[in-house]
């Protein structure tokens, strides 16, 4: 857990993902990447949507692709939209204590 | 107030962002986000370290914030127009901030960052230099700010507009889905709120929904009373000050107060009635 997610709203930057040496704990991760042709897509934003398709929350992509969320544990839509006009969904379940990694080809 | 007056669009921005009494302002929730790129001649404010007291949990004071905008080179008559990632969230946020030390000339570039990102438009690593000013702000305007006694006898009073994600007004969630859920307080809401997700406010792009459809979402949705006083809160109280921006600027709402003490405050007082489950 880094100091910035954890005293504030700060999002971690660019939604980077939980490392390996990050317990989740009590939380429920959802974490991934988003690729194009096999490269890292830097510049975009992952949006989580709720079981009712309902907006949640949304972080910008890292310079990796990469994207993180603490979510309830459940059904979740993972919603990329990247330049271009670029969309891509992704359906994931979420549950504590475990970190659910995602690779998003767009 | 009229769209127009609170709002630019990027083709503006672009035209405009660096006609002299024009100052573009980036406040991000991610503070690194201005360091990559960021829309020419803009300055960065953080949120944080620039608009937060660091030992009290409070606003950086008058002073302050005087000594804030003379920094940046922000004059008393320019024109203010912020920007940011996730929907403007903390752009409004700053907006509401502005307004609250009485800057007159303030606008929003609508969908903010993303929209901008997303249409590829131009992003530079230059940083302008702009000559400092002496910044004259006034005393807070106490008429949309919101505190706690305040909030506790609007219950059943007054539109209290609880604008976190469904789960967290439930109870079931602490924090927005893309923090950590440490915090320690009670989970739930004010009892009476009604439940409008700051972010049905925007479309997916950022930009604001249209004013009919944005009367119809905390209208006829919500149940919000617009003949009614209104105080709207979220966490942190920056949510909410996006939500501020539409009552208040976009529908032209008198009287809207944004709660920034909101459920971290509301969350940890004693003694105070909590509301928990989904809206019915």
């Amino acid at each position: 857990m880094t100091a910035a997610a954890a005293d504030g709203c700060g999002a971690p930057a660019g939604g980077a993902p939980v490392t390996a040496a990050t317990d989740p704990g009590t939380q429920a991760v959802v974490q991934g990447r988003v690729t194009q042709n096999g490269s890292p897509v830097p510049v975009g934003y992952a949006r989580l949507l709720d079981s009712g398709g309902e907006f949640v929350a949304e972080v910008p992509l890292g310079a990796d692709g990469g994207f993180r969320f603490f979510a309830a544990p459940g059904s979740w839509t993972l919603r990329v939209l990247a330049p271009g006009g670029i969309r891509a969904e992704h359906q994931v379940s979420a549950d504590t204590g475990k970190v659910t990694e995602l690779v998003v080809a767009v | 107030m009229s769209r127009s007056d609170v709002l630019v669009g990027a083709d503006w921005v672009e035209a405009h962002g660096s006609d002299p009494g024009v100052v573009l302002v980036e406040v991000d929730e991610d503070t690194s986000a201005y360091d990559k790129g960021h829309i020419r001649n803009a300055v960065k404010i953080d949120w944080k370290t620039d608009l937060q007291d660091p030992v009290r949990r409070d606003f950086v004071d008058r002073v302050g914030f005087e000594a804030l905008l003379s920094a940046r080179g922000i004059g008393n008559d320019d024109t203010v127009v912020l920007y940011g990632g996730n929907n403007n969230w903390f752009a409004a946020y700053a907006y509401w901030y502005f307004k609250l030390y009485g800057h007159q000339n303030v606008k929003l570039l609508d969908g903010g960052r993303k929209k901008w990102e997303l249409e590829s438009r131009e992003l530079v690593t230059d940083v302008p230099k702009r000559a400092a000013t002496s910044y004259s702000a006034s005393e807070q305007d106490a008429s949309i700010r919101a505190f706690r006694d305040e909030v506790v006898s609007a219950i059943g009073q007054r539109n209290l507009v609880d604008v976190r994600s469904p789960d967290e007004f439930a109870g079931r969630l602490l924090a927005p889905a893309h923090l950590p859920q440490e915090q320690a307080q009670r989970g739930g809401h004010i009892p009476t709120a009604k439940n409008v997700p700051w972010s049905k406010a925007a479309e997916e792009d950022g930009s604001f929904k249209t004013d009919d459809a944005l009367r119809a979402l905390y209208g006829d949705e919500a149940g919000v009373d617009f003949g009614k006083d209104t105080i709207a809160y979220c966490r942190i109280g920056e949510r909410s000050a996006h939500t501020w921006f539409v009552l208040h600027e976009l529908l032209g709402q008198p009287n809207v107060k944004n709660y920034d003490g909101s459920w971290t405050e509301y969350g940890s007082l004693v003694g105070v009635p909590i509301a928990v489950g989904d809206a019915s």
